[in-house]
């Protein structure tokens, strides 16, 4: 809100200037963003706090005001220069919609003349970004400004029988609002009436029909109080947010009405000409009770480790009028400030009364607040508490970090996407093992039921679109050469209906284009699914989990023939594969792209793979290629796991040298070159012995897969 | 036997030797600057060659001190010195010759197999850690090492959670569907990390101290400083006597420990439903120290996040006593501590996951 330094001084009479008062309203709560010049005036741009709407007034800041700078508010002048006669002679006012409308006061002054406003009414709600409209019209505003009452005056004469109903609006009446937009109403809006139709949205904006004009001549005031809720709701649906319902919506005093009443009058009869009826119409069922906060000094120190003497502390709150309840006990012995002992001061308690402006005033630590940022949270000293407890991270933390610097150290960069995707990826991807827990394919996902972007409407079950996502737009903008790799939880529905929805960690991979050095410029040679299952096994590696396999497997996102299922302690734990051509397709992706998801959570928590010291060799191992050709369909874990099987105490190790295909071997088959190590641990080999062991595994692997030696 | 028996050979030998050696004379004082090193080491080899048939054992020189024995004693030790001379001249013109062009080989060596070790490194591109994870990393490590443990809860969270124990009013405006997302069963999508508060103090009781990094969503429409989506650091201590003195200690020690000792704080009234007393806290600009700079807008500081001593009722909601107890809380925006560090200019950049954006962290 827009604060004049000249008005704030009117009211509090305080010498500090404009830079000295922005520093210290700062750091009072009331922080102030700018301040600029305005003629012979500055303005203070605050920007309050939600819950004090009293500080969207001139009065409220002043209170504040008074407080540091010492001295009183001083309210401005309240009586009418003419008054003469009873409201109720004039007008009448009924209160339908009691639970909207907890406060309505009315009061008539005739015979005004509609003017522009004197050059100093003009000059100060310029100064504050309000635009003058005429006499009257702009005293309810300054009045508005100043006191935080939003009050609305009407052409008395154009109301049907000159009377105002407060009611809930009839399902589709109209109204003409003061901007001339003509609105249709519902039966939950609060408008106030005349006895034929609506003439107002209450708390929001006047209508046009019964509005001020040049030839009006006598009017009536409106100042009331309405629900916060019921006022919101209206500005909401009907998208009209004025300086009124703003106020409306965080609370305005509930009774300060009569106070803006006199001073409106108070100045149109002062500038408009009039008279004023000699009292107000004031329909107030249920009067506001004021609550009763008790405080402990003591609190204060305990709470904000201040030492803020008792006095003092009486004083802050009195500045800010937070009076003590009448006498009692403790409260009535902190009367005089003579000495005490600081024993009994520390004894001492007393009873205040939260002000009608002062909602937020509520329990004795709203007390301590106050009187703490008053005496400067600037004097609390800094104190690191005794440790007494032990630092911890999250579980695995070990892991997650492990796993992506090895990612990293595979050329992989880590990503963060939205956890929100599109609804469109549902059917495009099948999602990690044991996700979906609910059959129903409507609600077997979680789904936002106000997304902010469009579309994007599901929580995620898998990683993978938001990094394709990621990956179109590097293409988009120039980057061919992409691996990406993300953590974080993806979500399904609870298996029982209205259970807590599911979250799980899990990991991603995608990897296109080609593998390139660092600080080189050309390529090296594509990526391709070896490149991303490498990165995977060191992920894996670096997390020291048991041992994981891979196992051919189909899946709907994955090109068929080249996709892999991972399992870990005989769990499936996640898949990899090239992104299959109509997913692909539906990217716009011209070139192969690999991707992975594994379920992160499981792999975190599997038992960790144990080191078990295996003595060094005494004797020299031996080791043997075979070049076998074999049909391409045949895997290398097939002809390792054939050796392994023979059970031969001396084979130590079958590794894989190399896989050839193309020329001279024949289509469907492939060349694969093992290197099998042999060893004894009492004894060096012998060539005859090693022959033997070689032949034997060769003549295996050719019989089991149809295989032949290369020679 | 007579000296007659070597009688002119020195002289013969001397000059088959010197006419030979003739080509290579220039090289006895520098001279082979001109040679590339193809021709050094031909010259070299033929030197070497030269010297074999001119020093070998089967080179005149050689039969000429073979006959030094049969020369009569009177006169043996004087053609023995002549036929020495000989020999030192002859090795000294070689040894020289040699010298200049060995020393031209090497320097041309050098030349050849020098390396350019400016050129990059053998290794295959690296991966780079977001932003975001670096300097969580670095938070994590410096308040566990202050006692502090590191939590997580829920993404998806219940209204009493998200909102009613943290005290928030049922008509607080957050709680509407223009501020939160809910889900279609009803659940939110947790507003901030404060959430978190709550399950570390239901499964635990005081002394505790947690801190909770983590995701958080707001129905913002993205733009260059906003995000629907966002990371939080949330702080927590609750203890006997704990104050704002305290408060004000903690955050002031981590923000010396993650920008250095000459850091100051300053805590400025602030409202909060979940925290009473409540303060915002900015700490001095690491750029300019507090003097003043683009970065800090001129103020010397910079606005950092919120905090306040744990609201009574938040206590209450967890079945702690706050007569007996009290505590504080704090938190903060990860991707506003990014885009201060890096000086990011547009928030989205985090989560477009640009590759010419995500190579540039380390
Ligand atoms: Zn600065």
């Amino acid at each position: 809100m827009n604060i004049s330094y000249n008005w704030l001084r009117e009211l509090t009479g305080a010498r500090l200037t404009a830079g000295e008062l922005r520093e210290r309203l700062t750091m009072a709560g009331l922080e102030v963003e700018a301040v600029h010049e305005a003629g012979d005036d500055f303005v203070l741009e605050i920007a309050g706090l939600s819950n004090r709407p009293d500080w969207l007034s001139h009065l409220g800041v002043a209170r504040e005001v008074s407080v540091l700078a010492g001295g009183e508010v001083r309210l401005p002048e309240m009586r009418a220069a003419r008054e003469e006669g009873k409201t109720e002679s004039f007008t009448s006012v009924e209160v339908e919609a009691v639970d909207l409308c907890t406060r309505f006061t009315a009061r008539v002054v005739r015979g005004v003349s509609i003017a522009p406003s004197p050059a100093w009414l003009v000059a100060r709600l310029q100064a504050v970004g309000q635009r003058s409209i005429n006499n009257v019209a702009d005293i309810t505003n300054y009045v508005m400004l100043e006191l935080g009452q939003p009050l609305h005056a009407f052409d008395l004469e154009k109301l049907n029988e000159r009377r105002l109903v407060v009611r809930r609006a009839r399902a589709g009446e109209r109204l003409t609002t003061l901007d001339g937009v003509e609105r249709e109403l519902d039966a939950e809006m609060l408008v106030i009436a005349d006895a034929a139709r609506a003439v107002a949205l209450a708390g929001v904006m006047g209508g046009a029909e019964t509005e001020i004009s040049d030839a009006t001549r006598d009017i009536l005031i409106e100042a009331a109080h309405f629900a916060p809720a019921s006022v919101r709701r209206t500005s909401r649906a009907l998208g009209l947010q004025t300086e009124a319902s703003d106020r409306f919506e965080r609370g305005v005093d509930p009774e300060g009405q009569l106070r803006a009443q006199a001073r409106t009058v108070a100045l149109i009869t002062e500038l408009a000409g009039g008279t004023a009826t000699t009292d107000a119409i004031d329909l107030y069922p249920q009067p506001a009770t004021p609550t009763i906060v008790p405080l402990r000094f003591s609190r204060v120190r305990e709470l904000t480790g201040l030492d803020v003497p008792m006095r003092d502390s009486i004083r802050i709150l009195g500045a800010l009028g937070i009076e003590r309840a009448g006498a009692d006990g403790a409260g009535s012995s902190a009367d005089d400030g003579g000495a005490r002992s600081a024993a009994a001061e520390s004894e001492a308690a007393a009873n205040f009364v939260s002000p009608s402006w002062r909602t937020d005033i509520r329990i004795e630590e709203d007390l301590v607040e106050e009187v703490g940022r008053h005496f400067g949270y600037d004097k609390v000293s800094d104190t690191l508490p005794a440790a007494n407890v032990a630092g911890e991270y999250r579980a695995h933390e070990g892991r997650r970090r492990a796993s992506r610097r090895a990612l990293n150290a595979c050329g992989f960069d880590e990503a963060l996407t939205f956890s929100f995707i599109d609804t469109a990826h549902d059917e495009q991807f099948e999602f990690l093992p044991g996700l979906v827990r609910r059959a129903d394919e409507a609600s077997r996902l979680v789904t936002l039921s106000n997304p902010i972007i469009e579309g994007a409407a599901r929580m995620r079950p898998t990683l993978l679109a938001g990094l394709l996502d990621s990956v179109r737009h590097n293409f988009n903008h120039g980057t061919r050469d992409v691996r990406l790799f993300e953590m974080g939880r993806v979500y399904a529905a609870d298996s029982e209906e209205g259970g807590q929805p599911r979250e799980t960690d899990a990991c991603a991979l995608v990897a296109t284009g080609v593998a390139t050095e660092e600080g080189h410029a050309g390529a090296s040679r594509e990526l391709d699914f070896y490149d991303l299952k490498g990165a995977l096994e060191a992920a894996l590696a670096a997390m020291n989990v048991a041992p994981v396999e891979f196992a051919a497997t189909g899946a709907r996102h994955l090109r068929e023939g080249q996709a892999a299922q991972l399992t870990c302690e005989g769990r499936a734990v996640g898949m990899l594969g090239r992104l299959a051509d109509d997913v692909a397709a539906a990217y716009k992706f011209k070139q192969p792209v690999y991707v992975a998801e594994i379920d992160f959570a499981a792999l975190l928590a599997a038992a960790e793979a144990g080191v078990r010291y295996a003595p060094l060799a005494r004797f020299p191992s031996v080791t043997r290629d075979a070049s076998l050709v074999a049909p391409r369909r045949v895997t290398f874990a097939e002809m390792q796991r054939a050796v392994v099987e023979l059970n031969l105490e001396q084979v130590r190790r079958v590794a894989l040298v190399y896989v050839y295909e193309g020329e001279r071997v024949p289509e469907g088959r492939r060349s694969v070159t093992l290197r099998i190590e042999y060893r004894a641990d009492d004894r060096t080999l012998r060539d005859e012995e090693v022959d033997e062991l070689h032949g034997r595994i060769v003549g295996t692997l050719e019989e089991k897969f149809g295989a032949q030696l290369k020679r | 036997m007579s000296s007659g028996i070597v009688g002119q050979q020195p002289e013969t030998v001397r000059e088959a030797f010197e006419q030979e050696f003739g080509r290579f004379a220039r090289f006895r004082a520098g001279g082979a600057d001109e040679l590339t090193f193809a021709e050094a080491e031909t010259a070299l080899r033929e030197l070497a060659e030269l010297r074999t048939r001119h020093t070998g054992k089967k080179s005149a020189l050689a039969g000429l001190k073979k006959l030094i024995g049969r020369v009569a004693a009177e006169e043996r030790a004087a053609v023995g010195q002549q036929i020495q001379q000989l020999e030192n001249e002859i090795i000294a013109a070689l040894e020289e010759s040699k010298q200049t062009l060995d020393a031209h080989v090497a320097a041309l060596r050098v030349e050849r197999e020098l390396l350019d070790v400016t050129l990059p490194g053998r290794r295959t591109r690296r991966g780079h850690q977001h932003p975001i994870t670096l300097v969580r990393q670095r938070i994590e490590d410096i308040f566990v090492a202050m006692g502090y443990t590191v939590e997580d809860g829920p993404e998806i969270e219940t209204d009493f959670y998200n909102f009613d124990a943290l005290n928030i009013p049922p008509t607080h405006p957050a709680r509407s569907p223009q501020d939160t997302f809910y889900t279609t069963e009803g659940f939110a999508l947790r507003s901030q990390t404060s959430t978190v508060q709550i399950h570390a103090m239901q499964r635990r009781k005081p002394p505790l101290r947690v801190i909770a990094p983590g995701k958080v969503f707001r129905r913002d429409t993205p733009d260059a400083t906003h995000n629907p989506m966002f990371f939080q650091l949330e702080g927590l201590l609750v203890d006997r006597g704990i104050t704002m003195g305290h408060l004000k200690g903690t955050v002031t020690e981590f923000l010396r420990r993650l920008y250095g000792p000459q850091t100051r704080t300053r805590f400025r009234p602030s409202y909060f439903p979940f925290t009473e007393p409540s303060a915002e806290f900015d700490f001095s600009c690491f750029k300019c120290n507090g003097a003043g700079c683009r970065l800090c807008k001129g103020s010397g500081w910079i606005e950092l996040g919120g905090s306040g001593m744990v609201h009574p009722n938040v206590l209450r909601a967890v079945g702690i006593d706050p007569q007996e107890f009290s505590g504080f809380a704090f938190g903060f925006g990860i991707d506003r501590m990014c885009m201060l560090n890096f000086g990011l200019d547009d928030i989205r950049l985090l989560f477009e996951n640009d590759v010419r954006f995500l190579e540039q962290f380390n």
